[in-house]
């Protein structure tokens, strides 16, 4: 089989996937779509059974591929072990000391709580001083109008957030950007998404992905 | 709404949603066909960025973050690749290979997929790489940032509050950034901390404005066109609460009215 053939196959068989997908997950399991007839309770569920069965690959598909993501983790380093590249070692007796622990002590998670833990808590603390330093920094990356609204915003609502009884009026000015421009400006952003994930949607189901087109 | 009803006009916004896709196809498809795209500015600095990168023989680092096939977000995913996509292609004269992370195992093979695509000179299995998700992912990344020393960072996926520990980094390091994510965190990190910024949907119409590709053009003026439509359609609705809460306006004055609005709006949206 040729290339253009096999290009025009992978795009044949996105589309008939894709489109028996969305028709099951839209059509099936909602009988009063197709009126009171007898019948319309099995109709609509066999419309949903090719939705469900390839949900329940996905799912499948997601599972393995956890473990394609640990060989490509060790991969990555026993090349770059390769290369004399020495802090892979690191990681690679990490994780092999880690798997011996488990599976040596039925189970035993203490030695992933006592590494991982703490240093996900320390970067943790650390994100917060690279915030607050990014917010402080927008006045300098964005010297305009915006930049001075977003500023100004972020002092508000933190200053709102403080439990002091003086500071009660900042408090309702905090609320009511949360609850008005910034619910406004969330639910803008999040339609525009949609709009683009819809976009991007139909030219998978159209077999017209980049990954079909070759 | 009913379920029923809200089925219905999910499978009527879909299809018109493809129609106006093959339309907008058609015709930019057609011969001598360009259409004029309103500017964003975060594009503007990719041309420079793989030149840089093909110049100093450093790598591009191409983000996923936490963006994922078979979730929630795999629109996000498929758009991130083929803005990837478009980038490696521009940066093909380079030596070195452009740097793919994901966090999402599930995102590994599109990353590579899309590295083998667009990169024609192999190396392209070990450039793809998994990183464990959230913080691990922003340390990880970080610590790559001073070994393979990139020449810039596209993230464009789904990042959380941990995009400011990679931002961050970059600065440091001298390393110019363009960030969006489809999380509302993510997003307002990236507006705060990175060079440049991707707003929303633009992440979605990106490969339009990298390539000289007519289907993603056209794509990203059918994104465009239902924008516009709904902007219409909210400005049109507003307005006309509006008459009905005052006696005095009436529809004609609605009428202009909305036509004002839309009219600035269109000009501040292509001025941007």
């Amino acid at each position: 089989m040729g290339r253009g053939s096999r290009v025009g196959m992978s795009a044949f068989v996105a589309f008939i996937v894709g489109v028996a997908a969305i028709l099951s997950l839209l059509l099936g399991d909602n009988p009063a779509l197709f009126g009171e007839q007898p019948g319309s309770d099995e109709l609509a569920r066999r419309l949903a059974l090719p939705g469900d069965a390839l949900l329940r690959l996905v799912v499948i598909i997601v599972a393995v591929s956890i473990v394609i993501g640990i060989a490509n983790l060790l991969f990555a380093h026993i090349g770059r072990l390769a290369q004399r590249k020495f802090t892979s070692a690191v990681l690679l007796a990490s994780f092999g000391f880690t798997i011996y622990w488990y599976v040596t002590r039925q189970g035993d998670t203490s030695l992933l709580e006592a590494v991982q833990v703490p240093i996900e808590s320390s970067l943790a603390a650390l994100l917060f001083l690279s915030l607050a330093q990014g917010g402080a920094r927008v006045m300098q990356k964005r010297a305009d109008i915006w930049g001075m609204l977003f500023v100004v915003v972020v002092l508000v609502v933190l200053l709102g957030s403080l439990p002091l009884a003086e500071l009660a009026p900042v408090k309702t000015w905090s609320d009511w950007l949360m609850a008005v421009p910034v619910s406004a400006g969330a639910r803008a952003l999040l339609l525009g998404m949609a709009l683009g994930a819809i976009v991007a949607g139909a030219r998978a189901l159209l077999g017209q992905d980049r990954s079909y087109r070759g | 709404m009913d379920d029923t009803t809200l089925q219905v006009y999910s499978l009527l916004f879909l299809f018109a949603t493809v129609v106006l896709v093959y339309t907008a196809r058609f015709f930019h498809a057609r011969p001598g066909r360009r259409r004029r795209q309103r500017q964003i500015a975060g594009f503007e600095q990719i041309p420079q960025w793989t030149t840089q990168s093909i110049e100093s023989n450093r790598p591009l680092h191409l983000g996923f973050g936490g963006a994922a096939v078979g979730g929630d977000n795999t629109p996000t995913a498929l758009a991130g690749a083929e803005f990837f996509h478009q980038v490696i292609e521009r940066s093909n004269a380079s030596d070195a290979s452009p740097l793919i992370t994901m966090s999402a195992p599930a995102t590994i093979p599109l990353g590579q997929d899309t590295l083998r695509r667009a990169w024609h000179k192999g190396d392209t299995l070990s450039r793809a790489r998994w990183i464990p998700p959230d913080l691990a992912y922003a340390g990880a990344v970080t610590a790559s940032m001073a070994i393979d020393e990139p020449t810039a960072h596209i993230m464009a996926g789904r990042f959380g509050a941990e995009l400011a520990l990679m931002l961050d980094s970059a600065s440091r390091h001298g390393q110019p950034s363009l960030a969006v994510s489809d999380r509302l965190d993510g997003q307002a990190v990236a507006y705060a901390m990175a060079d440049h910024v991707l707003i929303g949907e633009e992440l979605y119409a990106a490969a339009g404005y990298v390539a000289e590709d007519a289907p993603a053009r056209a794509d990203a003026a059918v994104l465009d066109v239902w924008r516009v439509l709904i902007l219409l359609g909210a400005a049109a609705l507003l307005l006309l609460e509006f008459s009905r809460q005052l006696a005095v306006i009436s529809l004609p004055l609605v009428a202009v009215a909305a036509a004002v609005l839309v009219l600035l709006g269109v000009i501040s949206y292509r001025r941007r």
